[in-house]
């Protein structure tokens, strides 16, 4: 089941860990920009993100999932992913 | 999923069983083959990454992720000098102890052996792939490598070079084994072979530290990245303080062992500031100091400096800045450590003798530099050796994982003819 919700969740919540910040996920704006002054993520770190989320969400996600698309905020990831997870169910 | 694991491992199998033991002359001749065709092809290599880059590049990725992707000559050096360290390092780390005299008369002592099947799991960088292909086996171990699907193509080439240098030194192909197949599938499935893996050696981001950590029941020797604290006390010469800071970051901003955050005593955190923008100024490199809110009054006028935010403890900078955040004194210090330090490494500025050692005493982490730079956390430069990476966990190692690390023992009894019997103590 791949929800805006519990995807908006498991996307936060390793967002938070890969920019090293010990705050609580849902306090992270949707608008928040993914390299800002709170979060600091770059596309290095997407191999554990990508098989956490697959493994979360029960979903298969692409391996070009992010290529070709611009990501500036939360929402942006969120939504590449629940996009892919329409693709793969 | 392309690759099979089935086959990758049984291939790794066999070729542990033909590894010849650590010690072996093969491997000093493997070192010296590995710097050998690695400078051969480094003009392949060069032509593999300036692919790779450019299709990272075309993805939009910046410019310091590029240059983490990137290879030059400098590479090339850098890795020459590490078969060189290794090779020299390997007589004395591979010998034999000497024992001792059990109460019964056996001679008891202790013969190096490999590990076994290494898997290194890990993010870019392709340097990373040469340091996993040498220093693993070269103990006699036998690796898989997995590197970020944006260098494949070097990894390619790397592996070719990698591949030559066993047969050359006349140890087994597959010996080391480059993955490139970007599936995750194939990641999962490695991880689940505790049966034919003996160690996984995660490097990377901490979500794909995090992953191998809880998804695998292979033993993991990781490091969970470097959020690292100088303690500075009111004891402190505060113009050496300034001086430990910036050499703990600046020189290398994205080390796991740099520092991130200065925990300045109250009654020397304002002092600290402004010794610290002039050892920054007088640096002539470009960085930042980040300011925690109740110290803006003590930054010297015109300094540009940032706000240190509350949600900053616990950060990991990777960038050329240092966040400084007075605190009450050595107690606040330990308690800060302990929420939001990572185990990796913690220093302490101090002359007060009793201040050191209570640090000591009370703060936990893989390494505690005592009035010095955090960076001298590091094998080569601790007189250890070459390092493959520096372990955050508790068991096995901690802090450099270094040529020693890789080797396991067996206990050898010396008994000749010694029996137990049934009527002794244990």
């Amino acid at each position: 089941m791949t929800d805006h919700k519990r995807v908006n969740g498991a996307v936060k919540r390793l967002l938070v860990r890969e920019s090293r910040l010990s705050i609580d996920p849902d306090t992270v704006p949707d608008d928040e920009p993914l390299d800002g002054e709170l979060l600091r993520v770059n596309s290095l770190g997407f191999l554990g993100m990508l098989v956490r989320l697959e493994d979360e969400l029960d979903v298969t996600l692409d391996d070009d999932i992010f290529a070709g698309r611009v990501f500036t905020t939360v929402a942006d990831v969120v939504d590449a992913v629940l996009d892919a997870a329409k693709e793969t169910t | 999923m392309v690759t099979d694991v089935e086959h990758l491992l049984a291939v790794a199998g066999r070729a542990r069983e033909q590894m010849p033991p650590p010690g072996d002359a093969r491997y000093e001749q493997y070192c010296v083959a590995l710097a050998d065709r690695l400078t051969e092809a480094w003009p392949t290599v060069l032509t593999a990454n300036a692919a790779d880059v450019g299709r990272a590049a075309a993805t939009g990725m910046g410019p310091a992720l590029l240059d983490r992707l990137s290879l030059g000559d400098q590479h090339l050096r850098a890795l020459l000098g590490l078969a060189e360290r290794t090779r020299t390092a390997l007589p004395a780390v591979t010998a034999p102890a000497a024992g001792h005299r059990a109460g019964n008369g056996t001679l008891v002592r202790r013969v190096p052996k490999p590990v076994g099947v290494a898997l290194m799991i890990y993010e870019a960088r392709p340097t990373v792939t040469v340091e996993g292909a040498l220093l693993p086996v070269a103990t006699g171990n036998v690796v898989v490598l997995r590197g970020g699907s944006e260098i494949a193509g070097t990894n390619q080439a790397l592996g070719d070079a990698v591949d030559k240098a066993l047969a050359d030194a006349g140890l087994p192909a597959g010996a080391a084994q480059i993955v490139t197949d970007p599936d995750r599938k194939v990641v999962r499935a490695l991880l689940r072979r505790h049966d034919a893996v003996d160690v996984l050696i995660p490097r990377g981001s901490p979500t794909l530290i995090d992953y191998c950590r809880t998804s695998s029941t292979i033993p993991v020797i990781a490091s969970g990245g470097g959020v690292n604290h100088l303690y500075v006390d009111r004891s402190a010469d505060l113009d050496l303080a300034a001086r430990i800071a910036l050499d703990s970051k600046l020189a290398e901003p994205t080390a796991c062992n740099t520092l991130e955050l200065v925990l300045a005593h109250a009654e020397v955190a304002g002092e600290l500031v402004g010794r610290l923008v002039d050892a920054g100024d007088g640096s002539g490199e470009p960085w930042l100091l980040r300011v925690d809110p109740r110290l803006n009054a003590s930054v010297p006028a015109g300094a540009a400096v940032a706000e240190l935010a509350g949600t900053d403890d616990g950060r990991e900078f990777l960038e050329r800045s240092v966040g400084v955040r007075p605190i009450a004194g050595l107690d606040d210090a330990v308690q800060h450590i302990r929420r939001f330090g990572s185990g990796h490494t913690e220093g302490v500025v101090a002359a007060d003798q009793g201040v050191v050692d209570a640090f000591v005493s009370r703060v936990d982490a893989a390494a505690l530099v005592v009035n010095g730079s955090l960076r001298l956390h590091d094998g080569p430069t601790m007189g250890l050796g070459p390092e493959l990476s520096i372990s955050t966990g508790r068991l096995h190692v901690r802090g450099p994982v270094d040529l020693s690390a890789l080797l396991t023992y067996s206990w050898v009894i010396d008994a000749a003819g010694t029996l137990r019997g049934g009527s002794e103590p244990a």
